[in-house]
């Protein structure tokens, strides 16, 4: 049984704790024995993107400890796993993390590129009817490159129609703390996005990431838009 | 030659060298052998045949005339291109490949009509008048690049740099056997020029049909300050 | 430093921008247009990678031995009979041209397109002197007649402007009389500009590469405007910056290729003209003097530093063309002539952090200009490394953030301290929550729900119920 430590992120297990659930019972049906290392808070990145470097260093030294006796890590989100890819470059040249950081970079993946490229899995079993549309998220996409394994894995859902989102490479204005320190501007990226969702008529929007989500998700709901945010973990564990 | 200056040089080039936290390099740099080529691969081993394909395939996209013709019915092909762009005065560069392809009949004919002038250095400052008040530029490819649909053109005292600019519209005569696969042939060339010492033209132009712009609304205009029009007629057995 | 656009804040300026519809409506065409003929003259190629990594080998190798090449350059310069101005500031730089502009009692300038000009306000120098300065690219002509208002992109600089409002321009300031159809429009510019080229006392260019074997400068452009303004005046000035420069013709074809495929997916533009000194004896047009100004204003300062890679830049704006942020606040709300993501790392670099500090966090490091960049500047990275030094040794990071980040190393540092905090969150927030979400946030909150509804924190956190899962003895977890 393949063991996977479970890097939940900090904004899933405060806010989205649905999407951790359904990682954890998709993983499990899939065949591994999931575990939680306790000790994980966060992976720096909101202290690292705005440059507090040194501030958000203890942060992820906390994270390379939490799951130094993890075989597999894997997360529902693409933007903090490429966060834990940085960490053998943040902690160069220092003779006691730095060694550790590869190991913990070389064996953390994102959820999708797990399933499809360790598991060896395509069709997950899920099924899900309706018309959905998909948000690749930048980081994921850019700085992981994981690109076609949501894809891959959406399309295997009975029941899913897909429809390709329009200008999917522009980002949705999240950018952590650029959502709330040049709002104004965010507010623009995300209006042009749900504009795009709305064209395709999709019922759900469905992405990876949850800071993506959460800011795409904000601004439907505050539109009063009708479609249903799903992250893709819960899509996958879905099976009506 | 007038004796041309420099000011300022060791200062400048000190800073640098400072600034790269090292003694200043004078000498002793090569280039590396860079560890990509993707540029020699481009119509890699084309027959000429295929090369003008693409040059005549490129045409359109590049808004020019694409004309085929022998050595024998240039004078035919030129004198009706010509008169597709409304005739009035041609200017010519002083080359004797007009002569070498049988132009010099059209060329008097035009001359008795004074509807030619021939690029003179002799005549200074008026060559520009005149090419300014020309319809039609006419001049030889000295060397055609067929990836892109450029002609490149070497200036010299009897080729100048007006006679493909200033009047409204403008001809190129390309030899089949210029057509090159694109600019790598050239500047290695130019390159291999300028190693064996000689001295290179002072103005070399690569000239890839009309003038354009899209800097209004991004709507595409063809002929801005240079040529409004420009035909390629490139000579088969030649 | 006259990179600077105006005096407005940054909030005043991004506001403006965004409130400007023609402009974004003109911004997200140009991008969609220009962002897939890029795409598309890169997939033709099909091996585009490849061509990158050239191009940025080229560029470092270049940049690591610039003292090597700008010594080979200008020697051959000299050969030619050229004069070579090495200016370490644009002060400098403005000086030498004005005393070529009086040598020669010059009265008409005409210039093509050059940034670097802009940069070290050019213009305003030279008419200090009384000479008439006139911008013939069109979409700088445009701009310039329209009261000197300042290019907003660096490839297409009237790009914010409308048919009807050139139209309106040249009608008041040009004696127009027809339509705004584009044709018209050019045409017009033709005939009055034909005139100045033909009158001209000095012509003023950029250089886009510099080729060092042979102290040849080249021009890439489509309108035919910088052959005029080479082949007419009497006199031609080059101005450079310092770090566009190849070694040989071989390497100044290959960026000339990744240029021009880059900003506006042509094989070639229309014309790519490489000019060597003067015109040799017995020629009749082509400058009779020539000289060449080489600028640092800066940039050495970067040289050896982490930020040494923005100097691989072509200016082919690419980088401008993929921005979502620029694609909605436009080009003048960066305050400064270079804009988009090469504009905001290059502007603090040169301009300052005083006058650009926001600069580097108007940006979601979204990693779209990294990716579209030819010579392979880690643009993202390099916004994020200002962010760096703007927090660590500038200082100059808001009070109440530098606090926050503080909190926040300490409790991500902790998972005990992290429990107490996330216990702590749901009670404060209650107050602000409405079923399951907060549309009315405190603090760092109220930013978001000005224009989103936020999440609740749920009752029970992931590792709670993990707990409770673990501990109906179903399934371990790890201490």
């Amino acid at each position: 049984m393949m063991k996977v430590s479970l890097f939940a992120t900090c904004l899933i297990d405060m806010f989205q704790t649905n999407v951790g659930k359904a990682t954890v019972e998709l993983l499990e049906r899939l065949g591994c024995e999931v575990d939680f290392p306790k000790n994980q808070v966060c992976c720096g990145q909101p202290a690292y993107n705005s440059g507090y470097v040194k501030e958000s260093k203890e942060a992820m030294k906390n994270m390379i400890k939490a799951f130094e006796h993890a075989e597999y890590v894997v997360s529902p989100s693409g933007s903090c796993v490429t966060m834990f890819k940085e960490y053998p470059h943040l902690f160069e040249g220092d003779a006691a993390w730095h060694e550790p950081a590869v190991k913990l970079a070389d064996k953390t993946y994102e959820l999708t590129d797990f399933i499809v490229n360790v598991l060896k899995v395509e069709d997950v079993g899920a099924s899900l009817n309706g018309k959905a549309t998909y948000h690749s998220s930048c980081h994921m996409t850019r700085l992981l490159n994981v690109k076609k394994e949501p894809f891959t894995l959406l399309n295997n859902v009975k029941g899913l129609e897909m429809e390709n989102l329009e200008n999917s490479h522009n980002c949705c204005g999240f950018g952590g703390t650029f959502s709330v320190k040049m709002g104004q501007i965010s507010e623009q990226m995300v209006d042009e996005k749900v504009g795009c969702i709305a064209k395709t008529n999709a019922e759900y929007l469905i992405g990876a990431d949850c800071g993506c989500l959460m800011n795409i998700g904000g601004r439907i709901e505050r539109k009063g838009q009708p479609v249903k945010v799903m992250h893709i973990a819960e899509v996958l564990n879905s099976r009506r | 030659m007038v004796n041309g200056s420099i000011q300022n040089r060791d200062s400048f080039l000190d800073n640098i060298a400072a600034n790269l936290k090292r003694s200043r390099r004078t000498s002793g740099v090569v280039k590396p052998q860079w560890k990509h080529a993707p540029q020699h691969e481009v119509y890699r081993n084309y027959s000429p045949d295929q090369l003008k394909k693409e040059l005549e395939n490129h045409c359109e996209r590049i808004h020019t005339r694409y004309v085929e013709t022998s050595s024998q019915h240039l004078p035919a092909a030129l004198e009706e291109a010509v008169a597709n762009y409304g005739n009035g005065l041609v200017c010519t560069w002083n080359d004797p490949r007009f002569s070498e392809y049988g132009l010099n009949p059209l060329m008097e004919k035009w001359e008795t009509s004074s509807s030619l002038h021939v690029w003179n250095s002799v005549k200074g400052d008026e060559n520009i008048k005149l090419a300014e008040q020309a319809n039609v530029g006419i001049t030889f490819s000295d060397l055609t690049l067929a990836e892109s649909g450029t002609v490149v053109l070497f200036s010299s005292a009897a080729k100048g740099r007006a006679v493909s600019l200033l009047p409204a519209t403008y001809i190129a005569i390309i030899p089949k056997s210029s057509i090159v696969p694109r600019m790598t042939q050239a500047a290695e060339m130019i390159h291999e020029k300028v190693e064996r010492g000689e001295t290179i033209a002072s103005c070399i132009n690569f000239i890839t049909g009309p003038s354009n712009s899209a800097d209004i609304e991004m709507n595409l205009v063809v002929g801005v300050h240079g040529p409004i029009q420009a035909t390629y007629i490139v000579v088969n057995d030649r | 430093m006259s990179m600077k656009i105006g005096n407005d804040q940054f909030k005043k300026r991004v506001d403006d921008g965004v409130n400007n519809a023609f402009m974004r409506f003109a911004v997200s065409g140009a991008q969609e247009r220009l962002r897939s003929r890029r795409l598309d003259a890169a997939e033709e190629l099909g091996n585009w990678e490849e061509w990158r990594a050239l191009g940025e080998e080229i560029r470092q190798h270049t940049l690591e031995n610039l003292d090597y090449y700008l010594e080979q350059l200008t020697d051959n310069v000299a050969k030619r009979g050229g004069h070579v101005f090495f200016a370490q500031t644009a002060e400098e730089a403005n000086e030498y041209i004005k005393n070529v502009a009086r040598q020669k009692q010059a009265k008409k300038v005409v210039k093509s397109k050059s940034m670097v000009t802009e940069e070290i306000h050019m213009n305003a120098a030279l008419e200090e002197l009384g000479c008439e300065v006139i911008e013939t690219d069109l979409g700088e002509y445009i701009l310039q007649v329209d009261d000197h208002d300042p290019p907003s992109h660096i490839v297409a600089p009237a790009l914010h402007k409308n048919k009807e409002q050139i139209r309106d321009v040249f009608q008041e300031k040009l004696s127009y009389k027809k339509t705004e159809k584009p044709e018209e429009l050019a045409l017009h510019a033709r005939e009055m500009l034909r005139k100045e080229f033909l009158s001209a006392d000095i012509g003023i260019t950029g250089c886009n590469f510099a080729i060092a074997e042979s102290g040849s400068i080249s021009l890439v452009t489509n309108e035919g405007n910088a052959r005029l303004t080479t082949a007419l005046p009497k006199t031609q000035i080059t101005v450079m910056g310092m770090e566009r420069i190849v070694p040989t013709f071989e390497e100044f074809e290959v960026l000339v290729s990744l240029l021009t495929r880059s900003a506006v997916g042509q094989r070639l533009t229309s014309y790519v003209t490489a000019l060597t000194g003067p015109r040799l004896p017995g020629e009749v047009d082509g400058p009779e003097e020539f000289h060449l100004v080489i600028v640092d204003n800066g940039r050495s300062a970067i040289l050896g530093t982490e930020f040494q890679s923005v100097l691989q830049c072509i200016r082919c704006a690419a980088c401008v063309n993929v921005c979502p942020v620029y694609r909605h606040i436009g080009g003048h709300s960066y305050g400064s002539i270079y804009s988009g993501p090469i504009g905001a790392v290059l502007s603090p670099l040169l301009g300052g952090y005083e006058d650009y500090k926001e600069l580097p966090y108007a940006s979601t490091l979204c990693a779209a200009c990294t990716d579209a960049c030819p010579v392979k500047i880690p643009l993202h990275e390099l916004l994020h490394k200002h962010r760096q030094r703007i927090v660590e040794k500038e200082g100059k990071a808001p009070i109440s953030e530098k606090l926050a980040m503080k909190a926040f190393g300490l409790g991500a540092a902790s998972s005990s301290l992290y429990t107490v905090g996330a216990k702590v969150a749901p009670a404060a927030l209650t107050p602000f929550m409405s079923g399951s979400s907060i549309s009315k946030g405190p603090g760092p909150l109220k930013a978001w729900t000005e224009s989103r509804e936020f999440p609740a924190p749920t009752k029970e956190r992931l590792r709670d119920w993990f707990d409770k899962r673990s501990d109906d003895g179903e399934r371990k977890h790890s201490k």
